[in-house]
């Protein structure tokens, strides 16, 4: 009997029911699309700021101080310590490898730069003067990495330096090929394609052939950049680097991630360990590279946590307050459905159904309707954020159980809240006087 | 005219026929005036603040001497006083400095050690502001005595020499001397940690350049394209230099910015709308239970055009006193909210007002629309109390 009370009731007022029913999809939609991007947007967010570069500088712990004015190092080249870079593999075998986006070590050292000119006397290419300084920026792009497990991983400059604008091409890791800082080839007249000599105080003439020119961070552009393993050969120190960027999905610093690791109790010292902080993957990087030094940038890793934690604040807001709309929008049209059926309620309670009787039969109705709308607002909402996800982000948010077990809880909540308020009102009212159309 | 007074007469009588549905009907549109106007105006807060959120990354702008290629080349100080002042970008905040290479030395343990002196304005960073009549840069009333041989050690430095805070250094550069006393250490993993950040003044003795800077440093708050702009107008006014964005910043930010205010706007946009439907909703019900007065008015010889009308004059007078109120309050909300976020209380836009309120009263005009259903109604049925 009871199901056939429900079963009529849909059958005959579909539009109304309909209506409804749509009404409870169309909120739920939203409620979906808001809660699935915001749900997401703190990593997709936190990769997006990879796009700021390395937040971790590693360099030998035992290293002199460098003597850095606007990008150039004006230390000798034998002074100072180096890291050797067979180690690097083990930065994918930390517990946070994951996290590591990418890294690159460096190596450096000031050059003079100079342009052979032929000679028509010797019928030669003769040295002439220098055409001045520069320096020689020993890196990786694009650079394979053996991990332990067989695989490669594939790493270089060109990811810790997003900013980087090369016209041409990057260089081939160890193929004799650079590309050229844009203030550098101007001043030297360089093109793509043409070739590069390169030599130091002590050592001369290493050739190299321009892929690329391109625009850096300003202190760079006058700078030549090719392989690593080339410099290490270059200035007798193959296998070592002195700088070593890398880049690192982290989560926002609190004071928790502030403390120094060595004062803290050993539940703390795993909870610390065992979530992203940015200090806490330099901690493990320091265990796995002997002898270096590992420091947060903290221009870079501040300000992105600061940025980070706002960001989410407010979409969260925002994501409270569609609910809260959307939990309006449907608790509105579930009274509106109970107030409409006062007639039939007054009915039921002249045949001599309890109170309890007919909110129960109500109370199926609006779940069951709670239930069909929530689901189709549902997969109306995931629809929604993927096309939200798509433009913004070029990836759709990821599926999550959790919000579609919010938006169907919520769905039945609000539907229940909003028909029983008109309910208990129904119930009040004497059966004579609504039968009777007043 | 009598025929208007009864027009107003009727809407007067209808609106406060019910206090129990008037209190209804406002709360519904007021809440959503509310939501509409507070999301509205914190969201074109929230990217205004965030451009300001992004100068936590430090300078995004420097100025360096031109071919700084051989040598480390200078300017002379006064550059700072070309810098334009562009009322678009707000406060622009401008810092200059003189790098060296000295040699540093503790004199009560004999350490010593070579390394960068940054001269740096004693105030860090001085604030360009637009209200300015051209380009006056009002600043640095002379350093007072104390700070003058103040500095402050990077981690490294300090670790190398093993100073201790308060201790003295003694500092020597071509012969020239200085000497300044350890105020703080500095720790950002960047250049700073192996730098010594003396007064500028002091560098420019040491360094025995007098008036002469190496680098002038900018935070130029604003949109990705309002920093391009600004630094449009920078290169021409200092020809002597070079203007550069640091474009691991500029770039990143623009990149990220785009990214957040896409993702702001689309949400906010899918609460508006629902806050339409929401209220919409709540609108129709009610002009729903007015079908017996649409049949009363009609059996004694409305026309059909004049009932309608009166109830869409009745749902636009809700829809603007919803509107008014529930705006003000969200605007409120909305300061409240942007002081919850970012600390500091998002200020009122006066265009979102008015945005708000004629939102409202379209959606309650939409709302009531429905009415028009009732245009079909029999009179005689109604009264029957047939539904």
């Amino acid at each position: 009997m009871f199901i056939r009370l429900v079963a009529d009731s849909f059958s005959r007022r579909p539009r109304h029911k309909l209506l409804t029913g749509a009404a409870l999809a169309l909120g739920m939609a939203v409620a979906t699309a808001a809660l699935s991007v915001s749900l997401g947007v703190g990593d997709r967010l936190a990769r997006e700021f990879r796009s700021l570069g390395a937040n971790l500088l590693v360099t030998p712990q035992a290293d002199s101080l460098p003597l850095e004015i606007g990008g150039v190092d004006y230390r000798p080249v034998n002074a100072g310590a180096y890291l050797p870079d067979a180690d690097l593999s083990k930065l994918k075998t930390i517990f946070w490898h994951n996290n590591i986006i990418a890294f690159s070590p460096v190596l450096e050292v000031r050059v003079t730069s100079w342009t052979p000119q032929y000679s028509p006397a010797s019928a030669t290419f003769v040295k002439p003067a220098a055409n001045g300084d520069s320096v020689l920026i020993g890196a990786w792009s694009n650079h394979p990495v053996t991990l332990p497990d067989g695989r490669d991983f594939l790493t270089g400059l060109d990811e810790t330096n997003p900013w980087w604008r090369v016209d041409g091409s990057w260089f081939q890791d160890g193929a004799g090929e650079c590309i050229v800082g844009k203030a550098f080839a101007d001043r030297n007249a360089v093109i793509i394609g043409s070739p590069l000599y390169l030599a130091t105080s002590s050592s001369d003439g290493l050739s190299l052939r321009v892929t690329g020119i391109f625009t850096g961070d300003g202190s760079d552009d006058n700078a030549v950049v090719t392989s690593l393993s080339i410099v290490q050969q270059y200035v007798g120190r193959p296998g070592q680097y002195r700088r070593l960027y890398v880049s690192a999905l982290t989560k926002p610093e609190d004071d928790f991630a502030r403390r120094d690791p060595a004062t803290m109790k050993p539940d703390e010292l795993e909870r610390w360990s065992c979530s992203p902080y940015v200090s806490s993957i330099a901690y493990s990087i320091k265990q796995v590279l002997p002898g270096s030094d590992v420091r947060v940038i903290r221009r870079v890793a501040e300000g992105e946590g600061a940025i980070l934690i706002r960001v989410r604040t407010l979409l969260w807001l925002v994501t409270f307050a569609s609910l809260l709309a959307a939990a309006l929008a449907v608790g509105a049209s579930s009274a509106a459905s109970v107030i409409e059926r006062r007639t039939e309620i007054g009915l039921m309670k002249a045949l001599g159904a309890g109170s309890g009787t007919v909110g129960f039969l109500l109370a199926a109705e609006q779940l069951l309707l709670a239930l069909v709308g929530g689901a189709v607002g549902y997969s109306l909402g995931i629809w929604l954020a993927r096309l939200v996800g798509q433009r913004i982000f070029g990836v759709a948010p990821e599926f999550s159980f959790l919000v579609l077990g919010v938006i169907i809880g919520l769905a039945a909540i609000v539907t229940m809240l909003g028909s029983a308020i008109p309910l208990r009102r129904a119930s009040r009212f004497e059966p004579a006087l609504i039968l009777r159309g007043e | 005219m009598p025929d208007r007074k009864m027009f107003w007469r009727i809407i007067r009588r209808l609106i406060s026929a019910n206090r129990g549905r008037l209190f209804v009907i406002l709360l519904a549109l007021g809440a959503g005036a509310a939501i509409t106007a507070a999301l509205l105006n914190l969201q074109v807060d929230a990217k205004r603040r965030l451009t300001t959120e992004f100068r936590a990354f430090g300078p995004n702008v420097v100025i360096v001497p031109k071919d700084s290629s051989a040598t480390v080349g200078t300017l002379p100080e006064s550059s700072v006083r070309s810098v334009p002042v562009h009322p678009s970008a707000g406060e622009v905040r401008v810092s200059s400095a003189l790098y060296l290479i000295a040699n540093v030395s503790v004199p009560s343990s004999g350490q010593a050690t070579s390394a960068v002196i940054a001269g740096l304005n004693p105030f860090a960073f001085i604030t360009v502001s637009p209200k300015a009549p051209s380009t006056v840069v009002p600043d640095s009333p002379a350093p007072s005595q104390p700070l003058e041989n103040v500095c402050v050690l990077g981690v490294r430095v300090a670790h190398q020499l093993n100073a201790q805070q308060h201790a003295e250094l003694a500092l020597s550069a071509g012969g020239r001397r200085e000497s300044c006393r350890v105020a703080s250490f500095s720790q950002t993993g960047g250049p700073e940690d192996d730098r010594i950040e003396i007064p500028l003044r002091a560098a420019q003795r040491l360094a025995g350049l007098p008036g002469r800077i190496s680098a002038m440093e900018f935070r130029v708050p604003g949109t990705p394209a309002a920093i391009q702009t600004y630094i449009t107008d920078l290169q021409p006014r200092i020809p002597e230099a070079d203007v550069r964005p640091i474009r691991q910043f500029t770039e990143g930010e623009a990149k990220i910015y785009n990214r957040i205010s896409g993702i702001l706007s689309a949400t906010v946009g899918l609460v508006l709308v629902l806050t339409a439907l929401c209220v919409m909703a709540a609108m129709t019900n009610v002009a729903m239970e007015r079908r017996n007065d649409v049949g009363l008015m009609k059996a004694i010889g409305g026309a059909t055009r004049r009932v309608l009308r009166l109830f869409l004059a009745e749902a636009a007078i809700l829809g603007l006193t919803g509107g008014i109120l529930g705006a003000a309050v969200g605007i409120l909300l909305s300061m409240w909210l942007g002081k919850a976020v970012f600390g500091v209380a998002a200020r009122p836009r006066l265009i979102v007002y008015p945005v708000a309120v004629a939102l409202t009263i379209i959606v309650a005009i939409a709302g009531a629309f429905p009415l028009r259903r009732l245009a079909g109604i029999r009179p005689a049925a109604v009264f029957r109390g047939e539904a």
